[in-house]
């Protein structure tokens, strides 16, 4: 059964005439990463907020279709239990510090603090999600005292320590150097194959082709294209719809041209096009 | 970059080991007093005997010290001088500058005024430098000041110092587009339009990203809030509370009747 079910989901944020999300069909099994694609304004944060509640929870605005996660319809439901089984970070790491607490290890027992957990439990949660993604040795440094980066790694750990059946990311690592990005892209994959179900918003398509199952392709608010990573990401209507593709798709799209790709299928990252040029 | 945002020295001390609430009842009892009792000698001595021992108690002499002479010294030495110039009280002048006269009342006036603002401005020090405002919130939520409030009051505590670093990186970054913001005073004002926008814009659209982000992790959950800390409470604390406020008590009903 799929976790997630969107079915005819248009979208309008107040005060506006054209809807950020228009008719809107999507399914998700449980513990899959799904990532998505597209240009500015097409619609990814919008759908993240649908998918996390916040639209039309908390923005208001006009929605219609129905919007379905772990079995619960989120117009029958409230924000606050909503927000229990779907987890939400997004980009800008400094405006998610709470701003409440001294210390990293507060900040990501924030979450659990508001919704009960027992003391013991919290600490036990709180340190399994520091080693998880790698920050143990930031626990005790004001949040604020970090780089971009590292901020980026307490906004997920913070959500992640909720464990939530879906959670849903807006390029969380958008801050992050390659080696950051690897270690988060493979976080991420662990979660998803011990059953967590992820959303993610990404412009990184060599990560995306190497770690997630499925790729949705957004643009002016409608869903354009959708499949499997090395097809999509590939795919001739990306290019001709201005989506950014990975650098080794295009050069060997030219190479194809000039008879140099032998390949039917075009590759996104860097070992599928060493591979694909030896032959 | 803000590495420290709150006084608290973390050490380990009776003091420190002390139920926030105990400890703000104990400020409170100590400005009290100092500005109610009858007595004249009651602030000086409450400061020597009660307030100096204490912040050995709670091992942070040096850095109380160190405020003390670097703020709150300064502060009430001032304060001391205006009211000793400016109160026409008595009329055994001791000091006369032009149409200025100290009498030994005001004197003692100025004095004892001073020393009530030194002994409320070094215990609430002293408070501070020995609680963590974390715990202090903690426990206040759990004895029922809503969750809300308390996070309005640590969030603005710590926000401050980020406003003002952001003010600064704007102005920079509107100087490297060639705003001016040297030279005269109404140059100087009119340069400062261009830094209300970012300013203003910008922390509304990050109250509604943090208030987002936190309402993503439960803010507003319905259900009763835990806390990191366990805070220590014992019975013999709560009637320290209750002999602290019987005193508070006592020396306003003092207060009112002499
Ligand atoms: N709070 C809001 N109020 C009104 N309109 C909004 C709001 N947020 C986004 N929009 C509009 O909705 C559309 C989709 O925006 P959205 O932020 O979802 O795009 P995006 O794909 O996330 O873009 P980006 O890559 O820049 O993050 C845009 O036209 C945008 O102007
Ligand atoms: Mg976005």
């Amino acid at each position: 059964m799929a976790l997630v079910n969107l079915q005819n989901v248009t979208y309008k944020y107040p005060l506006t005439k054209t809807p950020a999300l228009q008719n809107i069909n999507l399914q998700i099994k449980e513990g899959e990463f799904v990532a998505v694609v597209g240009a500015n304004g097409a619609g990814k944060s919008t759908l993240c907020y649908t998918l996390a509640g916040f639209a039309p929870h908390f923005f208001k605005g006009e929605m219609s279709g129905s919007i379905e996660v772990a079995g619960k319809e989120s117009s029958k439901s409230t924000l606050d239990e909503w927000v229990l089984n779907v987890g939400l970070a997004f980009q800008n790491p400094f405006n998610q510090i709470s701003g409440a607490k001294y210390t990293v290890f507060e900040e990501i027992a924030f979450g659990l603090e508001n919704i009960g957990v027992p003391r013991d439990e919290m600490k036990d949660r709180v340190n399994d999600a520091l080693a998880l993604t790698g920050i143990t040795d930031l626990a005790d440094r004001s949040p604020y005292s970090l780089s971009g980066g590292q901020q980026q790694r307490v906004a997920l750990t913070s959500i992640l320590v909720m464990q939530p059946k879906l959670l849903v990311l807006d390029e969380p690592t958008s801050q992050m150097d390659p080696i950051g990005t690897r270690e988060v892209f493979s976080v991420i994959r662990k979660m998803a194959e011990g059953g967590m179900t992820v959303v993610m918003v990404e412009h990184k398509m060599e990560w995306i082709a190497q770690f997630a199952d499925r790729v949705i392709a957004l643009k002016d608010g409608s869903i354009l294209l959708e499949g499997k990573p090395g097809e999509v990401l590939t795919s001739d209507v990306l290019a001709e719809n201005g989506f950014g593709i990975s650098r080794y798709t295009s050069t060997a799209r030219e190479a194809k041209k000039q008879g140099l790709w032998k390949k039917e299928k075009l590759p996104v990252t860097l070992d599928e096009a060493v591979e694909g040029f030896k032959k | 970059m803000h590495e420290r945002l709150s006084f608290h020295i973390k050490r380990d001390s009776v003091l420190h080991r002390l139920n926030p609430l105990t400890k703000l009842t104990l400020v409170l009892a100590l400005i009290m007093v100092a500005f109610t009792s009858p007595w004249y000698w009651t602030p000086h001595l409450l400061f020597l005997f009660v307030i100096i021992p204490l912040s050995f108690i709670g091992k942070v002499f040096r850095e109380f010290f160190f405020a003390a002479t670097r703020l709150i010294l300064p502060a009430a030495g001032f304060l001391f001088l205006m009211q000793a110039f400016f109160q026409p009280i008595g009329e055994h002048v001791i000091f006369k500058f032009y149409f200025l006269d100290i009498t030994q009342e005001s004197l003692m006036f100025a004095f004892k005024n001073a020393m009530r603002v030194i002994v409320m401005v070094s215990s609430f020090t002293l408070f501070l430098l020995t609680t963590h405002p974390s715990e202090l919130m903690s426990d206040l939520t759990r004895r029922g000041l809503p969750g809300q409030f308390a996070y309005v009051i640590i969030s603005t505590l710590q926000i401050l110092p980020q406003i003002q670093s952001k003010s600064q990186t704007i102005i920079s970054a509107q100087r490297s587009r060639g705003l001016d913001t040297e030279g005269n005073f109404f140059k100087r004002a009119g340069s400062l339009v261009p830094l209300v926008g970012p300013l203003v814009f910008g922390s509304l659209v990050e109250v509604e990203e943090r208030a987002i982000a936190i309402e993503a992790r439960g803010f507003t959950s319905k259900s009763i809030k835990t806390s990191l800390y366990e805070i220590a409470d014992t019975s013999f604390e709560k009637i320290i509370r209750w002999g602290l406020i019987i005193i508070i008590i006592l020396s306003i009903v003092l207060n009112i009747w002499l």
